[in-house]
């Protein structure tokens, strides 16, 4: 069975895609708000912008996207500045991570916010609230329940996306048990990556289960 | 108290307000009635700029609140100015626009913390005062999801109160009602109209612009067609086309 290097080898690889999924859910979580008050903005500009953002980054595989943070922008910068810049590989993996699912998260923000009927943001208005006052007090927390099973969603989609960064040669779980596996001959150190990962989506299935019977109660 | 000078309001081509001319004096009770799509709702919403008029002025407590030709903005009244002024004006919906996920209490008690700032050991005497108006007093915690439409119309009343008007704005206020739920939320405007609340109530209660109303004003096409006393329109309707629609639906 497993020794105890390889234990400790799986643990880190677990805690490596913990860490990139967490990351990339809360800074994918803030940029993802801004972007979708940006696209619902009376702004023709942010519109433009915040749509552009989306269409890229929903549109480009995100093994691509992470090529292009740790391979193309390192001879990028030498080409233009001479001088490569090239982030650590846990940090442009984070980036990517964030990056891609605040464009994931913005499209969910939009939907939930736009379903909100309408009579709520006059409401809100004939009361005083500010457009922004309206938008965080009254519209959001009412989109919260809506958004809890696209969210559910994008962040099991997120956890297993964090397999991709075996590609840039970080030892998150998939890669630990490749190698076990190359090393040894044998083909069950996948059972064990499989058995983790289900646990993980298990454990975000459930928070986000429990997350949902508690937003109903208003209803 | 509120004025309307030659207010126009186009959607697209479609000419909604025409030349609409209304003054409305502290302690009125203003009822407008007219077929629907007559322009009654759009008059409303201008006035407390949910929908910004095309041409024309509007004064509020005697400062102009907004002023436009042919949609431009003349005046560059500053936001923060007209959002003061549109604060002296209550509205309440045909269809309540409680906040769901807030409890009644706090339905009531939201816009005074967050635009006025004022403390919540401050507002709760009021709130509590306002509940014991409307008569619900016992649902304070509720959600507005458990009440019935009268009592959600209601506490919609006491949330626009809490802001402390100086103007009610009624939209259809018991048309979305089931009709064993109209009388009271009736009583209670009847109760604010007695207290001296300046009102402008859009109805179809023919009922309650009789007795309350201490001016009705019908409304057709986008034009204010006839106004005056409340028995003068009903009794004695002086225009063919508030005959018409009088005739339609009393």
């Amino acid at each position: 069975m497993l020794t105890t290097p390889q234990i400790m080898a799986m643990l880190q690889g677990t805690v490596l895609t913990i860490q990139l999924t967490v990351i990339g859910i809360i800074a994918g979580t803030i940029l993802g708000i801004v972007l979708a008050l940006g696209r619902i903005s009376k702004s023709k500009l942010l519109n433009a912008l915040t749509w552009f953002y989306v269409w890229v980054f929903r549109g480009t595989p995100l093994l691509m996207q992470l090529f292009i943070i740790v391979y193309a922008i390192p001879l990028f910068t030498l080409d233009i500045l001479g001088n490569p810049v090239r982030l650590p590989l846990l940090v442009a993996a984070a980036v990517t991570y964030s990056l891609n699912s605040a464009a994931y998260l913005a499209e969910i923000f939009r939907a939930g916010i736009q379903s909100i009927d309408k009579g709520q943001m006059e409401a809100s208005k004939a009361l005083g609230m500010s457009y922004y006052q309206a938008m965080f007090k009254i519209i959001i927390p009412q989109a919260y329940r809506r958004l809890i099973p696209p969210v559910g969603n994008e962040i099991i989609m997120l956890l297993k996306d964090t397999s991709l960064v075996a590609s840039i040669g970080l030892f998150e779980l998939l890669r630990t048990v490749n190698q076990m596996s190359n090393a040894t001959g044998r083909w069950f150190y996948y059972i064990y990556a499989a058995v983790v990962y289900l646990f993980l989506t298990s454990i975000v299935q459930l928070g986000f289960d429990k997350i949902e019977k508690r937003y109903s109660i208003y209803d | 108290m509120i004025k309307l000078e030659n207010v126009y309001k186009s959607f697209g081509d479609l000419e909604v307000l025409k030349d609409i001319n209304l003054e409305v004096k502290p302690g009125e009770v203003v009822c407008v009635i007219g077929p629907s799509g007559s322009g009654k709702s759009t008059m409303l919403r201008c006035l407390n700029q949910l929908e910004r008029i095309t041409s024309g002025k509007i004064y509020i407590d005697g400062e102009l609140a907004d002023q436009r030709e042919m949609g431009k903005d003349l005046q560059d009244i500053p936001a923060e100015k007209a959002q003061e002024l549109c604060t002296e004006l209550g509205m309440v919906f045909q269809r309540f626009n409680l906040f769901p996920h807030l409890t009644v209490y706090e339905n009531i008690t939201i816009a005074p913390k967050i635009v006025k700032k004022i403390k919540e050991e401050d507002i709760k005497e009021v709130a509590l005062d306002l509940l014991k108006l409307v008569g619900l007093e016992d649902k304070r915690d509720e959600y507005p999801s458990r009440l019935s439409g009268g009592q959600q119309q209601r506490v919609a009343i006491a949330r626009a109160l809490a802001m402390q008007p100086k103007i009610m704005l009624f939209d259809e206020p018991t048309s979305a009602l089931d009709p064993e739920l109209v009388g009271e939320v009736l009583e209670v405007m009847k109760k604010l109209a007695k207290d001296g609340m300046t009102m402008i109530v859009v109805t179809h209660e023919m009922g309650f612009a009789k007795e309350v109303g201490t001016r009705v004003i019908f409304m057709d096409e986008g034009r204010i067609v006839e106004e005056g006393d409340p028995n003068q329109i009903f009794e004695n309707p002086q225009e063919d086309r508030t005959k018409t629609f009088l005739k339609k639906i009393l």
